[in-house]
């Protein structure tokens, strides 16, 4: 290579409808691209995701880093962000033979509930594989869920918000067991990461840092598990519900005293408050797939790549319970919000959701600018406006006063601006 | 009615362990349905409303193995009818009257097998008790069938009846109260069982020929055997996927400094409420032993095992007669733990003057005082003090003062110098309440309990006006509600025996105003101002938030 340090970045955003699928770029003077793809998933298409879907995207992203990927990027298991590692697109990616497959700590296989434990597991390990374990065994009934929406919706008791709200939160939680067995086999070598973790980079991206700040651990944070002062473990109490995932019960619509006999003659009282219940039902289903959504969306990478002064932050879906342990938790947090203070380009965390770009972070942007200029912060994000949240109670996607910073302050990108099925993708360049 | 001891997973000689309890005899419906409760056994996650099934003199006993037990549905419903109306039925009898419910209907609509999820809850929405059902080692647990998780339920049910703004946001006592509240009477009302009692003190052979140890008797060993044993057998059922309050509560030792700590475990409201579920069951251990000091023993070394159960038992029905009946002498809003420590021994020394026998009250400040809990009342008995405040009754009529609000206004208004009211907030009287309480004497206490609240609704920029400052981050244009009231205690003459408030701020008292400063940043800092907020949190959502349901991080959302 004629020179150590990349001279240009590119951020490439590909319209997958809502998800995410980043292709980060370097340039080097006299030498070959750097690629590395960070997350490729969809659970909804827009009007403008090219024909052939996340197919076609993936034979773009083949084309567009030259038939390599230095490293691919799963930040968290969410349908949304790995589903087109399933299937032919899968293959198309896994084709591209990246040499470092890079994932958050909770998908190390050993920590898989199926496999075997490990000789001598420790009691991190223990516990890691029990929230591991519990987080799998809410991705099942997330499947039971979403397979039992069609039933609610017919039964005519659930409003149509509450209905659509399941139905994605159901998908998009869904266990992608294809996807993460792809992941699992991809590219020279899995590296699963926690904050601080060192990943080698140097040979594959010269003159690029890379910093993992986010997920912790257990140990490191035991607010992941929101439960500061417990036993972080506790927080997964909904346990009952694994037995209830494993007999499938959730779906099988058998009433479970078959001999007891049905009533004919319905009292008013009963009248009035089956369909209440019905609704309560509904509404406890939603509770429980939002609290697996959180769960897995604080299992998310979030990255900093810097190259040539300028700081690239991909934070993947990370709420502020994640975020929390670097910004907040450790005793060199000040040090830490003053390096990213210094970022050039930032991802906006969760397709722009309402908890997942801490304000300390936007506030703390040094290159914040209501006018524009070379040095001016540039955003980017991949989202599809109402599919999720409801604006009545503040919680849309994208947040709308969000993106009214965003756009306010500084140069701001999203795939919803993408008008065109033949060129499906927003880019955001940088010389270095 | 026959109802079980604790749960299934509690068995004796291989029997689930039932006791009988005392209901209100009235005639029922099938379903049961009678005049307070009306089960519907509607199960969501099926689709299917089983038959309602007809009480006769018979199904009083219960089922006659355990299998009939566990899948006889009929069974369920009267376990569930049965323990409300008991519940119920301690409240009525506490207070001296009769308990509405905190919605606008007198039967409590009590679902069994509600859906297949491992939550209980109560619905003032549904005006309804929903119980879960969830698989486990082969088989279907029932929440229906847990003694002190229907208890719990029903407490929240009646708690919201009597004092609805208790599940608003106000403070982290208030937080905490509603859930600690519940389980102080689920579990005293499983220690109110001698059955249950004499089952956890005899377990793992320690009764021989129905005697038990002294030494198996004293303080730290009943809380090994009777509550952490009860802590086990709860554990053993659910297979630790319920929040073992029990367990947790008896663990944390006695700090008085416990609850100061501005940011630590024991600010979080589910924390908080276990302290004071843990002073309550230290104050019944210690009262119980101390009633075995009494006892004459056999061969010297032993007690017996009938007699020490009879006594634990008898200790938690005067505790429990003791945590109800102080809910009429709480403020009507904003409590705190030491507003509930006052109410409990002024309630009790009305009623209960002689306590000799117990010493509960003694040993209820001894404990909630281990626990840095101190009486609101501020004086050395921890006892509220009448307020000797001369209202004029000119043109109040006595006789509607026991039952009407309008006449309980119109003495309210006349006296608002007198009561400290604001004019110019809005003024309600929001219950008025007779009651005829009766002491162990025999004599009837009579007296009426009204409950007025004060609110004003202004601009935050105006917080200065009651003497508060706008926390930092409040947009000036924000619309806040400060909320005060009484509950005032009337003798059976209409004159004033207690004021007991929290009054709303007021630039004339410092004291107010710092209360209420620090009240407004807390509900600022939780978010109680802000759009979708719910003021009146489904208790479905508490109960995952006991189970760590996460909550937005103040400040740092959009």
């Amino acid at each position: 290579m004629a020179n150590a340090s990349p001279d240009r970045a590119r951020i490439r955003s590909y319209n997958v409808g809502f998800g995410d699928s980043y292709l980060l770029t370097f340039s080097y003077p006299g030498g070959r691209d750097r690629n590395v793809l960070i997350d490729f998933g969809s659970t909804r298409s827009s009007g403008f995701t090219p024909k052939g879907g996340l197919l076609t995207i993936a034979e773009q992203i083949r084309m567009d880093c030259g038939g390599s990927l230095e490293m691919v990027v799963a930040t968290h298991r969410h349908a949304d962000h790995i589903s087109g590692f399933a299937g032919k697109s899968g293959e198309v990616i896994g084709s591209l033979d990246p040499d470092i497959v890079l994932q958050p700590w909770t998908e190390q296989p050993e920590l898989d509930p199926a496999a075997s434990a490990p000789a001598a597991a420790s009691r991190q390990t223990l516990r890691a594989r029990t929230m591991v374990s519990r987080l799998a065994d809410l991705q099942h009934l997330a499947g039971l869920v979403a397979r039992e929406v069609p039933k609610l919706r017919a039964s005519g008791q659930l409003s149509k918000t509450v209905a659509d709200q399941l139905s994605f939160l159901g998908e998009t939680n869904l266990k992608n067991a294809p996807a993460v067995r792809n992941l699992m086999t991809m590219g020279g070598r899995r590296i699963y990461a926690h904050f601080g973790t060192k990943v080698p980079v140097s040979r594959l991206l010269p003159g690029v840092k890379l910093d993992v700040l986010g997920p912790p651990t257990l140990n490191q944070s035991a607010a992941i598990a929101h439960q500061a002062h417990v036993d972080p473990l506790e927080f997964w109490h909904l346990a009952a519900l694994r037995a209830a995932a494993a007999r499938g019960a959730v779906s099988s619509g058998d009433p479970i005293f078959p001999r007891a006999p049905v009533a004919r003659v319905i009292s008013q009282e009963a009248r009035w408050v089956i369909p209440q219940i019905d609704r309560m039902r509904a509404e406890e289903m939603l509770a429980i797939v939002r609290i697996l959504d959180g769960a897995l969306n604080n299992t998310s990478l979030i990255l900093a790549f810097e190259a040539g002064g300028k700081m690239f932050l991909f934070p993947g879906d990370a709420q502020i319970e994640n975020w929390r342990y670097a910004l907040f938790d450790r005793d060199d947090s000040a040090e830490i919000r003053q390096r990213l203070s210094t970022a050039a380009f930032y991802k906006v965390g969760h397709h722009g959701s309402l908890n997942a770009t801490p304000r300390t972070l936007w506030n703390g942007f040094a290159h914040r600018s209501e006018t524009g200029g070379p040095g001016r912060l540039r955003t980017m994000v991949s989202t599809l406006a109402g599919k999720h949240g409801a604006e009545a109670r503040g919680t849309e996607v994208p947040r709308k006063t969000l993106i009214a910073a965003l756009e306010k302050l500084s140069a701001f990108q999203t795939t919803q601006g993408i008008k065109s099925r033949k060129e499906f993708w927003i880019d955001c360049e940088f010389d270095l | 009615m026959s109802v079980l001891a604790q749960d299934p997973g509690v068995v004796r000689d291989g029997r689930i362990l039932t006791s009988r309890v005392a209901v209100p005899w009235e005639d029922l419906e099938p379903g049961p349905v009678g005049a307070r409760v009306h089960v519907v056994d509607y199960d969501a996650a099926t689709q299917t409303l089983y038959k309602p099934v007809p009480v006769g003199p018979g199904d009083f006993d219960p089922p006659e193995s355990n299998a009939a037990i566990l899948a006889d549905p009929g069974f369920h419903a009267l376990n569930a009818y049965a323990l409300v109306m008991r519940t119920l039925g301690r409240f009525e009898y506490a207070l001296g009257r009769r308990v509405a419910w905190g919605f606008a209907a007198h039967q409590l609509k009590v679902l069994p097998h509600a859906f297949e999820e491992m939550n209980a809850f109560y619905s003032r929405e549904a005006q309804s008790l929903v119980f879960g059902y969830y698989p486990r080692d082969g088989r279907l647990r029932f929440m229906c069938l847990s003694h002190d998780v229907v208890v719990h339920e029903t407490t929240h049910a009646l708690l919201d009846g009597l004092r609805w703004r208790f599940m608003r946001p106000s403070s982290p006592d208030q937080a905490a109260f509603h859930e600690a509240f519940a389980d102080i009477v689920a579990l005293l009302s499983v220690f109110a069982l001698d059955d249950v009692v004499g089952h956890l003190v005899a377990a793992e052979g320690r009764a021989d020929r129905g005697r038990i140890a002294k030494k198996d008797t004293t303080a730290d060993a009943l809380m090994v055997s009777v509550l952490l044993g009860l802590a086990d057998e709860m554990e053993s059922e659910s297979g630790g996927a319920r929040v073992n309050a029990l367990r947790r509560s008896v663990l944390i030792p006695p700090d008085a400094l416990i609850l100061n700590d501005e940011r630590g475990e024991f600010r979080e409201p589910h924390r908080r409420g276990e302290v004071l579920v843990a002073a309550l069951m230290r104050t019944f251990v210690d009262a119980w032993t101390r009633r075995l000091d009494s006892l004459g023993t056999i061969d010297r070394h032993y007690l017996d095992l009938g007699r020490v159960a009879e006594e634990g038992a008898a200790v938690a029905e005067a505790l429990l007669m003791m945590a109800i009946r102080a809910l009429d002498y709480t403020p009507p809003i904003h409590i705190r733990f030491g507003d509930y420590l006052s109410a409990m021994l002024t309630a009790d020394t009305e009623v209960r003057f002689d306590d000799t026998r117990y010493g509960l009250r003694a040993s209820i400040m001894e404990w909630f005082g281990r626990y840095g809990i101190r009486p609101s009342s501020g004086g050395e008995d921890g006892l509220w003090t009448q307020p000797q405040l001369p209202l004029g009754h000119e043109g109040v009529r006595l006789g509607s003062l026991q039952s009407d609000p309008v006449e309980v206004f119109r003495l309210v208004w006349a006296n608002r110098g007198h009561l400290r009211l604001d004019p110019t907030a809005f003024t309600r009287v929001a219950s008025v309440r007779p009651c005829i309480r009766t002491s162990p004497d025999g004599m009837p206490l009579r007296e009426t309990v009204a409950e007025c609240l004060q609110y004003v609704k202004i601009p935050a920029c105006q917080l200065e006006l009651y003497g508060l400052e706008v926390p930092e981050g409040m947009p000036p244009s924000l619309q806040v509600e400060l909320e005060g009231g009484s509950t005032l205690v009337l003798d059976e003459y209409g004159r004033l025996k207690y004021e007991i408030h929290n009054r709303l701020p007021s630039t004339d008292r410092k004291d107010s105003q710092e209360t209420a400063q620090s009240r407004l940043q807390y509900l600022w800092d939780h978010g109680a101002f802000d759009r979708g907020a719910s003021l009146g949190a489904r208790l479905a959502t508490l109960h995952r938030a006991r189970a760590g349901e996460p909550a937005l991080a103040r400040g740092e959302g959009w």
